[in-house]
């Protein structure tokens, strides 16, 4: 058995029967799997259930659309089952030809379950298919997958008995790795993928996020601080002769301090609320631009952004981000308002007196 | 009482030595109303800012009601001038963000007076100005004059013993300042306040008790007022080189 490395299939949440119960992962790559191999992975010690789905692209009623090929009896054991949300999952009964569609695919073109649809390799043609149901993911991008059984899968693709990847359940978690290498070393040119692979490469990816943004961030609270500094500067040049009337009044170089000091807090606070406030409003709307998937390729309407980033991005802030963002406007103001208010408490009175 | 004794300050300007005060020795009585004349650069205002413990000497002492002023730390100073001594400036130097009452409680303000008093007082001294009428007006909503009250009705907050004026007539009309200086008489006359005033104009020479005449540091001549009638009955010929 030979296949070129690499899965290409729909995207789940690896476990997805439950978080932590048990391990999954992929096996296989492209489309040229022989079937044959699912049972031989199913055999190897230590497999609990082996699963094959067989990735395609074709036409829901003249939509182009990607479709997975799934064996019903399998799938939810190895990969988590769909979140049904109206009608039910593709099962063995009687009904040939089911297909389970997203439920924002469905909702763009007008579908719902109980109808009767066109589903095949060109946009014309094809076989009558009925839709059992709607899954939900909450990204529009991961529902513009339609399921169907593996055998109407290979139809449609014209490869039967092909698969594109084997979803494989351990018997025990921590021998996910131990599996991965028997894997891959039994059937050469398969690559086994344990979901550890991607959630560290998402770790790292977050954490090299972080770090960007934080800098960024820090590099913003820089230029803020010498912002402030910078207009309490022009504001003590511009108010000598108030400081130095302020001293020959009997103010102490402590009360001077105190006064720029209050301003350069007062500076502070009203820049961490309208930062946050702006934030708040960039949260708020950053699902408008980056939602509504691109759906003209599939005939619907063209969205935002969303094909770039897989469906909308939704920003989460919490109230310890607010209260971190409001503290670090207050202590940038303060800190920036220190030397300026040294240097009004330090002006000589009478030179300041005569300044025009 | 004010005392100076051979105060002197020295500093340089570059490489240039200047005396701005050399050797000065006067005695001021309490509620006594003074002028300080002379050209340009002659050390009135240093003499001022002598007293009013903006400026340290650099030779010999200078006493208010007693105290040695060279004795006082910058904090202690500050002090002084917050409890004894009322500035009025030229330029009225009121605090633009503040409205009349609120320029005259602020050296209350300093010296931690509670709102109720502050509030009280300042009202009282706004009439005492005349300015009852203006209590909530912003200094760029008043006169010259009007401002130029505020600033003495400021200098009068915390009752001190000595009200520093420099040049307080030189931004007026005649008319305001004419009035300016009967409020200083009437306040001299009323709370016993000394005044000590470096002036170019003639009116409020005629108004001092004393005038001290100061060229190149020094107190030339000391103008008592049998001499200062005789330059207000001159008033209208008087020239400079006269009055110094």
């Amino acid at each position: 058995m030979s296949a070129p490395a690499g899965g290409g299939g729909a995207p789940r949440a690896f476990g997805g029967g439950g978080a932590g119960t048990f391990a999954t992962f992929f096996s296989g790559g492209g489309s040229n799997l022989e079937q044959s191999v699912v049972g031989a992975i199913q055999n190897l010690t230590g497999v609990s259930t082996a699963s094959p789905t067989f990735s395609t692209t074709g036409y829901v009623d003249g939509t182009s659309a990607f479709i997975e090929g799934i064996d019903p009896s399998t799938y939810s054991a190895a990969a988590g089952a769909l979140n049904i949300v109206s009608g039910t999952d593709l099962s063995n009964s009687s009904i040939a030809n089911q297909i389970v569609l997203g439920q924002s695919f469905a909702t763009n073109i007008g579908l719902s379950p109980g109808m009767t649809i066109n589903v095949g390799p060109n946009s014309t043609g094809g076989a009558q298919y009925t839709v059992v149901g709607l899954y939900s993911t909450g990204n529009s991008f991961t529902e513009r997958f339609a399921y169907v059984t593996l055998a109407n899968a290979q139809a449609i693709a014209g490869k039967p008995d092909k698969v594109s990847e084997v979803y494989v359940k351990a018997d025990n978690p921590n021998e996910v790795s131990t599996l991965t290498t028997e894997i891959s070393d039994s059937f050469p040119g398969l690559t086994a993928i344990a979901p550890s692979t991607f959630t560290g490469a998402a770790a790292g990816l977050a954490g090299t996020l972080t770090s960007f943004f934080t800098i960024i961030g820090l590099t913003a609270l820089l230029a803020g601080g010498f912002g402030v500094v910078n207009t309490m500067m022009m504001s003590i040049s511009e108010r000598t002769r108030e400081i130095g009337a302020l001293k020959a009044i009997g103010a102490k170089r402590s009360q001077i301090m105190g006064i720029f000091m209050s301003e350069a807090l007062l500076i502070g606070v009203i820049g961490g609320f309208v930062g946050v406030g702006i934030g708040l409003l960039f949260c708020w709307v950053l699902p408008s631009f980056t939602g509504a998937a691109t759906t003209s390729r599939f005939g619907g309407r063209a969205g935002g952004a969303g094909g770039l980033f897989g469906g909308a991005l939704n920003a989460a802030p919490t109230p310890e981000i607010v209260l971190l963002s409001l503290g670090l406007g207050v202590i940038v103001g303060v800190l920036s308002g220190i030397y300026p208010a040294w240097r009004a408490s330090k002006m000589n009175p009478v030179e300041a007196l005569r300044h025009i | 009482m004010v005392q100076a004794i051979d105060l002197a300050k020295r500093y340089k300007h570059g490489r240039k030595p200047v005396n701005a005060l050399d050797g000065v020795d006067f005695v001021i009585g309490k509620g006594e109303i003074i002028g300080i004349v002379g050209p340009s650069g002659s050390g009135k205002t240093t003499l001022l800012n002598m007293i009013g413990g903006l400026d340290r000497p650099t030779q010999g002492r200078i006493l208010v009601d007693g105290q040695n002023l060279g004795e006082l730390d910058d904090g202690k100073l500050a002090e002084y001038r917050l409890k004894k001594i009322g500035f009025v400036f030229q330029f009225y130097n009121l605090i633009s963000t503040l409205n009349a009452a609120e320029n005259v409680e602020l050296p209350m303000l300093l010296s931690k007076v509670s709102r109720e008093e502050r509030e009280n007082r300042s009202r009282e001294l706004l009439g005492e100005v005349g300015l009852a009428m203006r209590v909530d007006h912003m200094p760029d909503e008043l006169s010259g004059g009007e401002q130029q009250r505020v600033a003495v009705a400021r200098s009068l907050s915390n009752n001190p013993s000595v009200i520093l004026g420099d040049e307080p007539t030189g931004d007026l009309d005649s008319k305001s300042a004419k009035h300016l200086m009967e409020l200083l008489w009437d306040l001299r006359r009323d709370k016993k306040v000394t005044f000590v005033l470096v002036t170019h104009d003639p009116l409020v020479v005629s108004k001092c008790d004393r005038v001290f005449s100061i060229r190149d540091g020094k107190i030339l001549r000391e103008i008592v007022p049998k001499q200062k009638e005789k330059i207000v009955s001159d008033e209208e010929r008087l020239s400079m080189d006269t009055l110094y």
